[in-house]
């Protein structure tokens, strides 16, 4: 391990406003030795130490003032989870730069329309395939790319473009800077301003073209204070520290993952763990056994799913073992959502007994041995899902909150959990939420809340009421009057024709709860029904084809099997029963391909464009109603 | 190293760590202290083997661990590098030899009688024996090692040549050669009934009266503990088995091992990729004779009673008999195979002298014991023969133990080629995967 021999001792031009930037720099300071991140490479984890992590941060954003980058100049970040990110990011807020993120999945056209709009200076691509979406467009298409900064040589070396810049060179262009420009990078920091943007969080963009919203130096300051420094939200009122281990996975860009990773490491000196890619995660959570673990329903609708396939093809002795445990885990989630999520005196016990023949390791195999805290948010999650994770053992709590208010807005706290609300405001903004008496919109004024989007005032001033309040967009309601519900997004609530008023997503995550449906779509909008697009998941209902030797050849012909409608038909069936009669789905339809980002039915977040995935099907929608 | 994170590695050394984990740290900690205070007699823990093996079980035991020396080496040609030799007893024996010339009694003008013994009343010797030098341990074992390996290299370019059952024929030449050598020159080899003096194993610094540590005599060792002299013979053999254990287990996970292994698995692909054949061939005969020659002075030294008939063609196939019962190209199965084919008979034969005290008990012990054994009287029937040894039906322990080890090799060749070390990956990986089957 290297232990930094001299910290890089700024030039004392005062500290300026606190930023992610200088709470590294403090890290570095007062800790150089002590771990900061661990990025896999060659199938080694490979360790950066705070003050290694601080040095190659310095070298950066040299680097960015030696590319010309000036107070609020943005840089593009496209690329995987990996130190390089994060430094990058860094280093930006450094010189006061503003920080975007690109989904690594963006297709050439997205990234156009976004580098159109931001504007960056630099632009760092991550490999040959992300330099490769930028260079295909003709040059003249985004002139404000001065330099395309690629970190995976392969096949980028050969590249003739002037605008290339492979990351090694680009810090040994920091390090020039750096000893020619001494403290040009600290008197930056030192000027900062709460008042900086800081980062542009794209907006996934479920209608319309993605938004730039600008968060500030302030409201992160803000988000650490209030999302990350709560001590209630933790089991045993024990903040998040340097011995806590993170999977970096989720997009860096999106706000959850920017606050859950970066942020985290900078206000608490958590280490973050890069996961190799998607579909590495669930070997490196072996291996890292995080200690706090943030996923998005649809990930842990596919943990579920996994232990239940994985369990089917068990041996029969090993089945009857985690059949019987499995009942005492549905127990067990049970008393413990009717116990505020927390531990009865007899569910530990039962519990204990399970950890020994089955629970420790069903853990460890799903890398969750250690987690002391989990969190799901960014999408709806089924009750259902939270039960089955409380039942073996881990501590689930559902939060929310939206891009446009940092993420800051309501959480479940360790022992006040209601399964099926996205839990209570957290304490410091309590005078800063209200659900709106009339549309039942969730609206928020605080200090995390966003100054605008980029170079979009009209969306913006849409997005406040008259008197300064963010207009979420989420329909909610209290529930005992402290915790809070989200209905639904106001956009999506479908009025049928007989004028009643349904949440299409609460029917959506019942039928997504079952282990065979990825995806699913209610439609009603001013019709007589209720009906459904569902998306299969292949997984699974191959897996349950293979068992019934059910030959099939693509996924369009899976859905086409008969037995397969009967089988989906059931889980409707299934679904209807737990609600009202209006609310119940007539009909359904098996969409015959998987819904994709690519074909701009999934928005980089993996959530349902719901017009595109209308316009594509209409025949079959109109099918169902003729 | 984290603790209670078994798979994160953060460097390459943790990764290729010979015990990767702290569990596996510890258990190895305990096995060498209980084999320890086995070996010091300590109550509870000599009640196993002595209940398996009777009170000398030390002995046998002894003699396991100089197997294991040479079944490492058998191993490092046979399992890592895929040479299948037969030769390996003749290994053994040129190790011994030189073990004898350089560490044998020195002979004054009448005195070889000391070194070759018996010769003159069989009649079998014509000539004067020869004696050895003299020299003390540490310099005939090592020797004995290059000696053996010198050989090994000078046979090796035949594995270039032949390959598979052809090279596995030319290495039982060697045995044979071994033998006939043993006949034409009898002043070094003593006759075929007893052999000759072996040196000691006492330590030396030089040609001294007493020796540093004392290895044949009951007595104090290193004014502190008083051990018997088996205990101090297997303390030092176990020692030197542990160094060569440790030895051939790096060797398995460097760059040497890992070009043996890409020969073994196809040497021209390996030779394609990059890797002499020839070179790494000749290494691993170089290093197997190696440790064959080491084990082969240690065995002679320890047993006594050795003549050249004892590096014969049955030892070669007893070698093979325990790569493929405990696995070939695996340390751990080596060992396994090496306990269970050394020790195996001794226990077969334990059990059915225990089985003859109660064939007159009565009860269910004496029927099975009845059932079992014959005396070879009249009417008397049963497979194995507690009487004299007499060729055919019904069969000794001794011949039931050759028909035990054909019927085990058949049976792991087919339904378990990992041996019992593949038996142990498959209860382990059973567990691993708890609750799920993969």
């Amino acid at each position: 391990m290297a232990v930094v021999t001299e910290p890089n001792h700024a030039p004392d031009v005062g500290a300026g406003y606190p930023t992610v930037a200088s709470r590294a720099r403090e890290w570095a300071a007062s800790k150089p030795a002590q771990l900061a991140m661990r990025e896999k490479d060659f199938g080694i984890w490979r360790e950066y130490t705070w003050g290694r992590t601080w040095d190659l941060v310095l070298d950066a954003a040299h680097g960015l003032l030696a590319l010309g980058v000036d107070v609020g100049d943005r840089v593009t970040v496209h690329s995987e989870d990996r130190p390089e990110w994060v430094i990058m990011d860094l280093a930006t807020v450094a010189v006061r730069g503003v920080t975007v993120g690109l989904y690594p999945t963006n297709p050439s056209a997205e990234v156009e329309y976004t580098l159109n709009d931001c504007t960056p200076k630099v632009h760092l691509a991550e490999d040959q395939e992300q330099v490769d979406k930028v260079l295909d467009l003709p040059s003249d298409s985004f002139p404000s790319v001065d330099k395309v900064i690629f970190v995976e040589p392969r096949g980028v070396r050969k590249y003739d473009d002037d605008r290339l810049l492979f990351w090694d060179d680009f810090l040994a262009l920091g390090r020039e800077h750096k000893a020619a420009n001494p403290g040009a990078v600290e008197a930056l920091m030192a000027a900062a301003d709460a008042d900086d943007v800081m980062t542009l969080v794209y907006t996934s963009g479920t209608t319309g073209p993605p938004k730039g919203a600008m968060i500030t130096n302030a409201n992160c300051e803000f988000g650490i204070q209030t999302t990350v420094d709560t001590p209630e939200r933790m089991p045993g009122g024990k903040l998040p520290g340097p011995e806590d281990q993170v999977l970096t996975y989720l997009p860096l860009c999106h706000i959850a993952e920017r606050i859950f990773s970066t942020w985290h490491l900078v206000g608490r000196g958590v280490v973050l763990n890069f996961a190799e890619s998607v579909e590495a995660v669930n070997a490196n959570l072996r291996e890292i056994q995080p200690t706090l673990f943030f996923a998005v329903p649809r990930i842990w609708e596919k943990l579920m799913a996994a232990v239940i396939i994985r369990g089917n093809s068990s041996s029969r002795f090993k089945k009857l073992w985690l059949n019987m445990t499995m009942k005492w885990a549905g127990w067990i989630g049970r008393q413990r959502v009717a116990n505020n999520g927390d531990w009865t005196p007899l569910t530990r016990v039962v519990y204990g007994v399970g950890w020994l023949i089955v629970f420790r390791a069903l853990r460890e195999r799903l890398g969750m041995r250690r987690v002391r805290w989990a969190g799901t948010g960014a999408a709806p999650i089924a009750p259902e899902v939270l039960e089955f994770f409380l039942g073996i053992g881990l501590n689930v709590y559902e939060l929310y909150g939206m891009t446009e208010n940092t993420a800051i807005a309501t959480a479940n706290f360790h022992g006040r959990v209601k399964v099926g609300t996205v839990g209570e405001p957290y304490p410091q903004i309590k005078d800063g939420f209200r659900i709106d008496d009339e549309t039942g919109e969730i609206q928020c004024k605080h200090g995390g809340v966003f100054v605008g989007y980029w170079g979009k005032p009209e969306k913006t001033a849409e997005t406040f009421t008259e008197d300064g309040w963010l207009m979420t967009g989420d329909v909610g309601e209290w529930v005992d009057g402290t915790h809070v519900k989200i209905v639904d997004r106001i956009k999506h609530i479908i009025i049928t024709a007989g004028g009643k008023n349904i949440s299409p997503s609460e029917i959506e995550n019942t039928l997504k709860t079952s282990p065979f449906i990825n995806e699913a779509m209610v439609i009603g909008d001013r019709r007589k029904y209720l009906t459904a697009l569902i998306n299969i998941e292949l997984d699974t209902v191959g897996d349950w084809a293979l068992r019934r030797n059910l030959p099939y050849t693509t996924y369009k012909d899976l859905t086409e099997k008969s037995e397969v409608m009967e089988l989906i038909s059931a889980e409707v069936d299934k679904c209807n029963e737990k609600f009202a009669r209006v609310e119940g789905i007539k009909k359904f339809r098996l969409i015959p391909k998987e819904l994709d980002h690519e074909d701009g039915e999934l928005t980089a977040t993996q959530k349902l464009k719901r017009s595109s995935v209308e316009d594509a099907f209409s025949e079959m929608i109109e099918e169902m109603y003729s | 190293m984290s603790f209670g994170r078994p798979l994160l590695r953060t460097s390459y050394e943790a990764d290729a760590a010979i015990l990767p984990t702290w569990f596996q740290k510890g258990s190895a900690i305990v096995a060498l202290l209980g084999v320890t205070l086995m070996a010091l007699g300590f109550g509870p823990l000599e009640a196993i083997p002595k209940f398996l093996l009777g009170n000398t079980w030390i002995n046998p035991v002894t003699i396991t661990v100089v197997f294991a020396i040479a079944a490492l080496g058998i191993n490092i040609l046979v399992g890592v590098t895929g040479q299948v030799s037969l030769g390996h007893a003749f290994f053994m024996g040129t190790g011994a030899y030189t073990a004898v010339m350089l560490g044998g009694n020195v002979g004054e003008e009448e005195s070889w009688k000391a070194c070759v013994p018996f010769h003159d009343n069989m009649g079998l010797l014509a000539e004067q024996g020869e004696c050895g030098l003299g020299l003390p341990i540490w310099i005939w074992l090592p020797a004995s090692g290059v000696v053996a390996a010198a050989i090994g290299v000078l046979v090796s370019p035949a594995a270039v040549k032949v390959r598979g059952l052809y090279l596995a024929i030319v290495t039982v030449g060697l045995v044979f050669i071994g033998l006939h050598l043993g006949r034409m020159l009898p002043e070094w080899a003593g006759d075929f009934e007893s052999g000759r003096k072996w040196p000691k194993l006492d330590l030396r610094l030089w040609k001294e009266e007493t020796p540093l540590v004392e290895m044949t005599e009951d007595g104090k060792w290193f004014g502190l503990i008083h051990l018997s002299e088996e205990q101090k013979q297997f303390f030092f053999l176990f020692s030197i088995m542990l160094l060569m254990l440790w030895f051939a287990k790096n060797l398995v996970r460097s760059r040497t091992g890992r070009a043996l292994q890409a020969i073994r698995d196809r040497d021209v692909a390996a030779e394609v990729m990059g890797v002499p054949e020839f070179k790494y061939k000749r290494i691993g005969f170089a290093i197997s004779s190696a440790y064959a020659g080491i084990a082969g002075a240690l065995f002679a030294s320890l047993n006594g009673r050795v003549s050249p008939v004892d590096f014969g063609l049955l030892l070669s196939v007893d070698f093979i008999a325990i790569l493929l019962i405990g696995g070939a190209g695996t340390i751990a199965g080596t060992m396994l195979g090496t306990v269970f084919v050394e020790l195996l008979p001794e226990v077969v034969e334990k059990f059915t002298a225990w089985m003859a005290t109660k064939l007159d008990a009565g009860g269910p012990v004496g029927l099975i014991s009845n059932f079992l054994l014959t005396e070879g009287g009249e009417g008397d029937f049963g497979p194995i023969s507690i009487a004299t040894v007499a060729p055919g039906w019904p069969m000794s322990t001794f011949q039931w133990n050759f028909v035990i080890y054909g019927v085990l090799i058949v049976v792991f060749l087919i339904f378990e080629p990992l041996g019992l070390f593949g038996v142990w990956l498959k209860v382990r990986n059973y567990w691993k995967g708890w609750p799920f089957s993969y």
